[in-house]
């Protein structure tokens, strides 16, 4: 019974306290990549530490010594292990493995389902651009006769950077460069498989301080690697001009979260540049990361 | 499939082009003059396109006369809405560049980017 309370302190620890302070961290913008990646962990950790917490509470709930078994089938040890006083207690070792294996399966659910809207949606943007999309090799990219600008890309098997055709009136050469640099940097880092898998936790935890903040954050901290990207190639001033141009021209969005929009703070953060975080600060998130997954496994299979 | 769309778009593209009605046999025409493509597989894509709405039909004669349902631009703006505008970013099938922003928003880059430019030129 204490380990059930433990794990779920732990999992609200993990699924409500930390998220805002982690998002208020404006250092982590200077390691995004590794920001990426602690919420990748927190969001694991939330996910084993209440399945393993909902475990323990079933057992607690059906039988004290039921526990020892628990803790085994917990481990992966003792899941053929024989009971002495059978029917009674089939009952309650079903529910101490269906629902934290319900937990488990419900984010699972929904990354098929995400990942299947995606793939819809990608479908018929290529079917768009087969139509009307004008290929344009010098920039590795398709043109679309649109009077709005914009520029995006498409991941996956036949990835594609589209570019509007306003877009390419309102941007420069250098600016546009930039731009395409930025898109080829979401392809080829496969950003689209970390934004659904925010995507399909966002939506199984709906509600959770977690589930919102991961989203954001991570569809933000993604923006910058590839701001960075292009940053490497480009000159600050025209990847931050060729935001202002694109984002201003786009139909203004009357009511929008008060939270703001991402733009600005990726323009402020390209415009003026921070050191990336000390060595060991660095090191710091990282085992953070890697540990914060283990405790719950630790504390259910301990002694 | 891949083949299928590239046919279907040689097909739009002409009738969009030729902004009049015309039968599988005129497009079939137009084709021939670049390639051998025979007449059942432009009648078959008409009709995939006339399923999926892009194209409507009706009889002159004994043959089917099709004519499309909008425009080049019509169609272009609509799936460029669907994409950008009414669900921004779904499931992170699109990366997009930049996001909407309010006008606010717009004043506020404007100046982070003035000032910044104002500092580089001192």
């Amino acid at each position: 019974m204490i380990t059930a309370v433990a794990l779920a302190g732990y999992a609200a620890l993990v699924g409500a306290t930390v998220p805002p302070l982690l998002a208020r961290s404006q250092w982590l913008h200077r390691a995004p990549a590794v920001a990426v990646l602690a919420w990748q962990a927190l969001m694991v950790t939330f996910v084993i530490a209440t399945a393993l917490s909902v475990h323990h509470l079933a057992l607690a709930g059906h039988h004290a010594h039921e526990g020892l078994v628990g803790l085994l089938i917990a481990c992966g040890l003792g899941a053929h292990t024989s009971h002495a006083d059978g029917a009674s207690h089939t009952f309650g070792d079903a529910l101490a493995l269906a629902a934290p294996a319900l937990i488990v399966l419900l984010p699972v659910g929904w990354l098929i389902r995400c990942a299947w809207r995606a793939r819809r949606v990608r479908r018929r943007q290529l079917d768009m651009l087969t139509l009307v999309g004008e290929p344009a090799p010098e920039y590795g990219a398709t043109i679309v006769d649109y009077d709005v600008p914009a520029v995006y890309c498409l991941s996956g098997r036949r990835s594609r950077v589209v570019v509007t055709r306003a877009a390419l009136e309102a941007l420069t050469e250098e600016q546009l460069r930039a731009v395409l640099e930025h898109e080829r940097a979401h392809i080829a880092g496969r950003h689209h498989m970390l934004k659904v898998l925010v995507d399909a936790f966002s939506h199984a935890f709906r509600g959770l301080p977690l589930a919102r903040y991961a989203k954001e954050q991570t569809d933000l901290l993604l923006e910058m690697i590839a701001d960075d990207r292009a940053l490497r190639f480009h000159s600050p001033e025209a990847l931050a001009t060729a935001m202002y141009e694109v984002a201003a021209g786009r139909a203004p969005q009357a009511a929008l979260g008060a939270g703001g929009s991402g733009v600005l703070i990726r323009l402020r953060r390209v415009l003026t540049p921070q050191p990336r975080p000390h060595r060991a600060a660095w090191l710091g998130i990282v085992a953070a990361t890697v540990t914060a997954p283990m405790l719950p496994l630790l504390a259910a299979c301990g002694p | 499939m891949r083949q299928l769309g590239e046919l279907e778009a040689e097909i739009m593209h002409r009738l969009w082009a030729w902004g009049r009605p015309a039968t599988a046999r005129d497009v079939l025409a137009d084709i021939n003059k670049q390639r051998p493509l025979a007449y059942s597989t432009v009648k078959t894509v008409a009709d995939i396109l006339h399923r999926k709405g892009m194209l409507t039909r009706h009889k002159e004669g004994r043959a089917w006369v099709y004519t499309p349902t909008c425009t080049r631009q019509q169609y272009t703006a609509s799936q460029m809405q669907d994409a950008l505008e009414d669900n921004p970013d779904p499931a992170g099938a699109l990366a997009s560049f930049v996001e909407r922003i309010s006008p606010a928003e717009a004043d506020a880059l404007r100046s982070a980017l003035r000032a910044v430019k104002r500092r580089s030129a001192e």
